[in-house]
């Protein structure tokens, strides 16, 4: 029912989708699968309305369309159920289901809560969600929310002739799996009336669910493939495949760590997350932690700088104990973070580079409680010099800087308050080639200068290019540990088996 | 059929007034003589008609602070509309009231006009049309009290039915058309939409800014009602007819146990909040209390109300 | 357009309290910023006060726009909003404008501003007259011949003679209730220690039953009252208040207990519903300072001082810094006070600078 012929976007020259064909039956559940970056949310945004492809077209029961919106989409019968939900928590399951739909449900003024609730009853039946409508949403659990959007999205049935097509992106990420199992019965159900879509990291949940699998990378269907062809780890060579370019991450210029030890990680354990993880970690090494999304690295990362507190196990750098400590203890101990989401927890856009530099430990710049102003301007010329920070001057608000200067921006902070210990949480996500290569440079900078390094890469060749040492998670329990210093380098294949 | 969840936070605005009437009536018996609970619900009268309406603009999410000034030009438009003491009147009499609360609900539309269209804070553009509304106000009145002659507008704080002030049924009508508004009105439940998740209202196709304009009228009006029945209780209009009741109104809302960040409470806990308010008032002067201490009792409650209206986050720390 | 037509006639009630005037029509402001200096003379008088929306200050404005239109020179209200550092910045623009013919009559907003609105007024060698608030170790001989004048009002008298009214009207003997205004005022402590004394002259046989602060406002004393009825019911003899807003608002909770008339309500200002409830027998008494005198007398003495009519440094120090008159306002009294003062206007002659003076004000 939906066919899209050789989609293809361009954002400001980069191409973002190219010539992406993809057809959806009724009767069929498509498996969507790709790392992130690889063009599946913007293929989402085409279908959606929110994006127009630069070239190609769409077809939606057999007539050429023109998508201009979210609402436009839903008349053409493409409903989407978001990765976050998109239910307002404190009205009604009925009112949901109806929101800005409402006028028919309106006599005289009133709502007739009878009808609207009796409506919403008849959606409820579709997804077999027995609720009572007049419920508050917010008190549902995860699993009936989901299923109240299902309901929602096939309104759209009494409201458009012909076969619907359901987007469902990412909806098991926050799923335990008997609710798995039940989502997944209800998307069968529905088959027989639409034709769904269906995205989602874990690959055998897709290969489960699927009939179809279409496997994207950098913006390109790299491979369609019928459920009986499909296995987790040929998907994943697929997905990640990817000439291994040693040279690109000069490999030979890592440093050799030092035999101290740095960090001890001992028993670390956070319910739904990651658990009994322990490794040591010298002075001047780089170890990598990697995983498929949601195998547990983003929480431990930020478990060992004190953002997220752990149940068990401890946490020990240099001889100091930073278990659940707050922020300012881990830092005033040596530990600097390098956020994932530079935006809200990297830098202060508005703020200049000379004051991002200073945000922490700003104590050690005052003079009698006072800022000393000429000790900072110098000690931020020279990390402006140092790491290649590329600004008009100090007082540049960071917002005029590109994505590769704000990083090193964060990166000089933590230069400044000489920390032992770098958590970098996918520092190179966003920038272009030529800053890639600054960023790595300066994390074989800090190593030379005896600083141990955490490092979740964008990549599994990242990880590999930099560490030293690679930690395998999956699902929260460490599968692997590889030392990369060996003669011949590890692949990304050498990894994979453990991953998934 | 209201939405309703029962948790501590809902009900913990009514166990502390009744926890309030028992303590007081223990210490001072008189308190719950018939008189007295009239006396209260008399006082009442003007602030509930006010919070209901504030209630309304913060279910939404917003804030309106024009309390003051959205009265005090509804007290001058009622002034000018009926036989008043400077002769120069319309003299429609009790047909006044329509037009002074059309009016109120025009000045609040122009708040929430100049929020939605050209984006001003709602608490800027409340703050700022409030100040207009004095200005207009003290023009419109010389900077003068201007009496009210007009015995029928006289008799709504005077005449008493079955011995109750004709306030208290006026209020009670208002706390009535509040509460049919909340749960059976498309604008009742989007403003309660608008205030739980915006973005997600705005994607489901609502014109948010109709309905944040709307909401504001609607507010501006239950100000228009406060301002006619403050006016007359003091049996004249004045530019200064609503002073201190900004702080009455918001305090009561929050009281209630209406969040200041939208989307939960309601008109039924704003009647709550406002008879705590009150009673503590009374109370605390039938308990003799000196005035520092009744101050700080009713600063320390507010904090405290805002308090068990949060959801526990750790050790977040809030804007 | 009724609206303008009630307009016109809320300013023709204004202008029935302006002596000689010839105003135009279209003279009102908002309550904001600095109105338009409207005739062209050699100085530019000016008044700062709190706002025009109470009846005080728009009386003070009256008598102030009258007696500049009487010597014919431009005029214009600066308004504080009750915020001391407008009140000081509009003053300063004022004088940056007018430079050394500028002549204010001022009611600083709090006691510490008057220090530096003078000085600035001394540096710009213009004239300045202040009332009501300022600190006791500022006085105007410190400043030459620029800073012309101060003067207030005791508030001890009017709270004690106010008192003793009430007193009289239940015979002398029972208890009071009564409502202060906001605590650290000068004018509530003043208020509030007459009524002491009053009450300590009669040997113990006026008691206070309780006092409460309403914070000058009528609402609050409303609601204050109200509890005190349940509280002490028919104990109550008689309600002193600290002001005439308060005064009405406890006027108001008492008609809807039908005691109107019956327990009688003192107060202090002189307001117009104040004195129209004396005359409704409802108050007892009110004490009227006059704020149209206030607004004239203020810019007289600034405006007689620049024209070299009389040398402030040449002058007593009790007529640099001295007490006005208030008049008292009783049932006996309240007929003749309106035909002269409400529906007449009271002639001041502008020239009789220290007519009123009752005193030298003494600092303790």
């Amino acid at each position: 029912m939906l066919q899209l012929n050789d989609i293809t976007k361009n954002f400001y020259g980069v191409q973002a989708l190219k010539e992406v064909s993809l057809s959806v039956r009724v009767g069929e559940v498509v498996g969507l699968v790709g790392e992130n970056g690889a063009g599946k949310s913007t293929l989402m945004k085409v279908l959606n309305g929110i994006h127009q492809p630069t070239n190609g077209s769409i077809e939606i029961n057999g007539a050429k369309r023109v998508l201009r919106g979210p609402r436009d989409a839903a008349t053409h019968g493409i409903g989407m159920v978001f990765q976050e939900q998109s239910l307002v928590p404190n009205i009604s399951i009925a009112e949901n289901i109806f929101l800005g739909n409402e006028a028919r449900f309106v006599k005289f003024g009133r709502i007739d809560w009878r009808t609207m609730n009796d409506a919403a009853r008849q959606q409820l039946a579709k997804v077999g969600l027995e609720v009572d409508p007049n419920t508050v949403t917010a008190d549902l659990s995860f699993i009936q929310r989901q299923m109240v959007e299902l309901a929602k999205v096939l309104t759209l049935e009494e409201a458009v002739a012909g076969n619907l097509c359901i987007l469902l992106d990412e909806p098991t990420s926050m799923l335990e799996q008997a609710e798995i199992t039940i989502l997944f019965s209800v998307i069968r159900k529905l088959r027989g009336r639409a034709g769904i879509v269906f995205i989602s990291h874990r690959l055998d949940e897709v290969i489960e669910i699927s009939d179809t699998i279409y496997v994207m990378k950098d913006g390109a269907v790299v491979s369609r493939m019928e459920k009986a062809e499909a296995s987790p780890s040929r998907i994943h060579h697929l997905m990640v495949g990817r000439e291994v370019a040693a040279s690109y991450y000069k490999q030979e210029e890592r440093q050799r760590p030092e035999k101290q030890i740095a960090l001890k990680v001992r028993g670390l354990t956070k319910a739904g997350a990651f658990e009994d993880i322990s490794f040591d970690l010298n002075q001047g090494e780089v170890a990598a932690l990697v995983g498929t999304e949601g195998a547990g690295s983003e929480p431990l990362i930020r478990s060992l700088f004190g953002l997220e507190k752990v149940e068990r196990g401890t946490i020990e750098l240099n001889g100091i104990d930073l278990t659940n400590v707050l922020t300012d203890r881990s830092v005033a101990a040596g530990v600097g973070y390098v956020p994932r989401e530079r935006k809200i927890e990297g830098i202060v856009e508005e703020m200049s580079v000379q004051e991002n530099i200073f945000l922490p430990l700003a104590r050690q710049a005052t003079r009698f409680g006072l800022f000393d102003f000429s000790r900072m301007a110098k000690k931020t010329n020279e990390l402006m010099g140092k790491l290649r920070i590329k600004a008009p001057d100090r007082s540049t608000p960071c917002v005029n800087l590109s994505g590769g200067n704000q990083q090193k921006v964060v990166l000089a902070r933590w230069y400044r308050t000489g920390a032992r210990l770098f958590l970098l949480d996918h520092p190179t996500r966003g920038l272009d080639v030529g800053a890639k290569e600054d960023v790595y440079s300066l994390i074989r900078e800090i190593c030379a200068g005896g600083a141990a390094v955490i490092l979740i890469g964008d990549t599994l060749e990242e990880a590999l290019g930099l560490a030293h040492t690679i930690v395998v998670l999956k699902d929260g329990m460490q599968t692997a540990r590889f030392d990369n210093t060996a003669a011949t380098p590890l692949t990304p294949l050498d990894l994979i088996p453990h991953m998934v | 059929m209201t939405v309703t969840r029962l948790r501590l936070a809902s009900v913990m605005p009514l166990l502390v007034l009744a926890g309030l009437c028992v303590a007081i009536s223990i210490a001072e018996p008189r308190f719950l003589s018939i008189d007295n609970l009239i006396r209260i619900a008399a006082a009442s009268a003007a602030p509930l008609v006010l919070a209901l309406g504030a209630t309304f603009v913060i279910l939404m999410g917003s804030i309106d602070l024009s309390v003051e000034g959205s009265m005090a030009f509804a007290s001058a438009i009622l002034a000018a509309c009926v036989a008043n003491a400077n002769g120069a009147g319309l003299d429609l009499g009790l047909a006044a009231l329509p037009l002074v609360i059309a009016a109120a609900a025009l000045f609040g539309a122009l708040i929430g006009v100049i929020h939605t269209y050209l984006r001003v804070p709602s608490f800027m553009a409340s703050l700022g049309m409030g100040f207009v509304g004095l200005g207009i106000a003290t023009i419109m009145l010389g900077g003068e009290r201007v009496g009210i002659v007009d015995e029928s507008i006289r008799a709504l704080a005077l005449t008493r039915i079955l011995n109750l002030p004709i306030s208290i049924y006026v209020a009670t009508f208002m706390l009535a058309l509040a509460w049919v508004i909340q749960n059976h009105t498309r604008i009742g439940r989007r403003m309660l939409a608008l205030g739980g998740a915006e973005q997600l209202v705005v994607a489901s196709g609502v014109n948010v800014r109709h309905v944040r304009i709307l909401v504001f009228a609607i507010a501006g009006a239950f100000f228009g009602v406060g301002a006619v029945l403050a006016s007359a209780r003091l049996g004249a209009s004045s530019a200064l007819v609503g002073s201190g009741q900004l702080f009455t109104a918001i305090s009561a809302v929050v009281v209630g146990g209406t969040a200041l960040t939208g989307g939960s409470g309601g008109v039924l806990a704003t009647l709550l909040g406002v008879l705590i308010v009150m009673v503590l008032n009374n109370g605390m002067v039938i308990l003799g209390l000196p005035t520092f201490v009744q101050q700080g009792v009713l600063g320390i409650m507010i904090i405290i109300a805002v308090l068990l209206n949060q959801p526990i986050r750790g050790l977040a720390v809030a804007k | 357009m009724f609206i303008r037509n009630f307009m016109e006639r809320s300013m023709i009630d204004r202008r029935r309290f302006l002596i000689g005037s010839a105003l135009g029509a279209g003279t009102v402001a908002v309550s904001a910023g600095i109105w338009p200096a409207r005739a062209a003379g050699t100085y530019l008088l000016a008044s700062s006060i709190r706002s025009l929306s109470n009846a005080f200050h728009a009386a003070w404005n009256k008598g102030a726009e009258a007696f500049a239109s009487s010597v014919g020179e431009g005029y214009s209200a600066l308004v504080t909003e009750g915020n001391s550092e407008k009140g000081i910045a509009d003053i300063k623009a004022l004088l940056a404008k007018a430079g050394d013919k500028a002549i204010l009559g001022v009611d600083p907003n709090d006691s510490p501003d008057a220090r530096p609105i003078v000085e600035a007024v001394s540096a710009a060698k213009s004239h300045v007259v202040t009332v009501w608030n300022k600190p006791s170790d500022l006085h105007p001989w410190d400043f030459g011949d620029n800073y012309v004048a101060h003067f207030s009002f005791n508030g001890i008298p009017a709270g004690e003679q106010t008192a003793k009214s009430l007193f009289d009207t239940f015979g002398g003997e029972g208890g009071i209730v009564a409502l202060g205004g906001i605590a650290s005022n000068t004018p509530a402590i003043e208020r509030k220690a007459g009524l002491m004394k009053a009450i300590e002259a009669t040997g113990g046989k006026v008691k206070l039953l309780d006092f409460q602060d309403a914070d000058w406002d009528s609402t609050k004393a409303t609601n204050i009252v109200g509890a005190w009825i349940t509280r002490f019911g028919s104990d109550i003899k008689g309600i002193w208040a600290a002001n005439d807003s308060m005064a009405v608002g406890a006027l108001e909770a008492l008609r809807a207990e039908g005691l109107a008339g019956k327990v009688l309500v003192t107060g202090i200002d002189g307001t117009k519903d104040a004195v129209q409830a004396i005359r409704n027998k409802e108050m007892a008494a009110t004490v009227d300072w006059d704020p149209i005198w206030i607004g004239g007398i203020a810019l007289s003495l600034g405006y007689q001082a620049a024209t070299g009519k009389f040398v402030p440094s040449k002058e007593p120090q009790e007529h640099r810094e001295f007490y006005g008159t208030g008049v008292m306002i009783t049932q006996s009294d309240v007929e003749d006070y309106w035909k002269t003062h409400v529906e007449a206007t009271p002639a001041i002659d502008w020239n009789d600078l220290w007519g009123r003076v009752t005193g030298q004000i003494k600092y303790s």
